[in-house]
């Protein structure tokens, strides 16, 4: 009796392995994708690819424009700005570069990517230059009465 | 005639006076963490908020885009940024216009280091909701630097995602704000 029932656990066990077996290799990809989704971290602007090449002041006035029509084409998107340096800023431990539309005030701020924050200290006022950087969109301040559009993880366009 | 055209001239210049007074910058950082034991990545920080100051009546203001927050990791940046968290194509901006409550406190004319009470309005996701905090203000020569750290509940402002209920992401993230003007 005793063997019946060893013999019928025997036939059971290849099966009930191959499930769990299954399950964990499932649950190891699963927590391995989780793992590196989460723990990815934003490539270096420099190295991605520009979805649009714009000059500083054509790109204002498409957001005075219609800033509802430009934030749906440039939001979220790499873009290369060439223009001129008109002001650079600190912002916190880091510096930001501005080009305005002395027109109308209305300017393009990059705040730069950590490991190009030396590129963007050595420019100066003045200085013609192409960035290329992750597009936040753009707004009307109600502060400064003037369109603004500002750009984060910014790299100077060799 | 006369007295018409001084009483002109003196309201031009107290306006001009006025004027004078408002600081502003387009760099001033604002930068959140809301991170927990479950997760340290939900933190971000927005160095294009635009501010300004008035050292003359106790105004305070800034405006920040939401999409300028930025993040170490691509799919947390794109969760803050989705319609479940911060909805950010609907409500591009956050907001914050307020005063200087002991004005008289602070001699923005004497170089110095000041403890300023700050109440206001901070408009989130839509919602505005009044916010009281403490602010330290250094004045050195021209240059004012003004830097605040306070908490709010993001439940009050209709940010409720999942994963705050799962305890990954704080339910009050602690945001501090620091503004350089000149």
């Amino acid at each position: 009796m005793a063997i019946d029932m060893t013999s019928t656990t025997k036939k059971r066990n290849p099966w009930i392995k191959r499930i769990l077996l299954s399950g964990l290799v499932l649950l190891i990809a699963g927590a391995v994708a989780v793992w590196f989704v989460f723990n990815e971290k934003f490539t270096d602007t420099s190295e991605r690819k520009a979805s649009f090449t714009v000059h500083a002041i054509d790109l204002i006035h498409e957001f005075q424009k219609s800033d509802s029509l430009a934030n749906k084409k440039y939001a979220e998107q790499i873009i290369t700005v060439n223009g001129i340096v008109s002001a650079l800023e600190p912002a916190d431990t880091t510096i930001n570069v501005k080009m305005v539309d002395t027109a109308t005030d209305a300017y393009i701020i990059f705040a730069f990517q950590q490991q190009h924050l030396a590129e963007a200290k050595q420019l100066k006022e003045g200085d013609s230059v192409s960035i290329k950087g992750s597009c936040s969109g753009g707004t009307y301040s109600q502060i400064l009465e003037t369109e603004f559009i500002s750009f984060k993880r910014c790299a100077i366009n060799k | 005639m006369k007295k018409s055209f001084l009483l002109i001239a003196l309201v031009g210049l107290t306006t001009l006076s006025f004027a004078q007074k408002k600081k502003t910058t387009t760099s001033a950082t604002v930068s959140f963490d809301a991170s927990t034991k479950l997760d340290a990545l939900p933190k971000a920080d927005n160095k294009t908020t635009v501010a300004s100051l008035n050292t003359k009546t106790g105004e305070v203001a800034f405006e920040a885009i939401v999409k300028s927050f930025s993040f170490a990791n691509p799919k947390m940046q794109e969760h803050f940024n989705s319609a479940g968290w911060m909805d950010s194509d609907k409500f591009p901006s956050a907001t914050f216009k307020g005063k200087i409550t002991n004005l008289a406190d602070v001699k923005f004319n004497a170089d110095g280091t000041y403890s300023a009470t700050v109440a206001g309005d901070l408009t989130l996701h839509g919602v505005t909701k009044p916010v009281t905090t403490t602010a330290t203000i250094v004045v050195s020569g021209k240059t004012v630097t003004t830097t605040s750290t306070f908490s709010i509940k993001v439940a009050d402002y209709g940010v409720n995602g999942a994963a705050i209920g799962a305890g990954k992401v704080s339910t009050d993230p602690t945001i501090t704000v620091s503004a350089e003007f000149k």
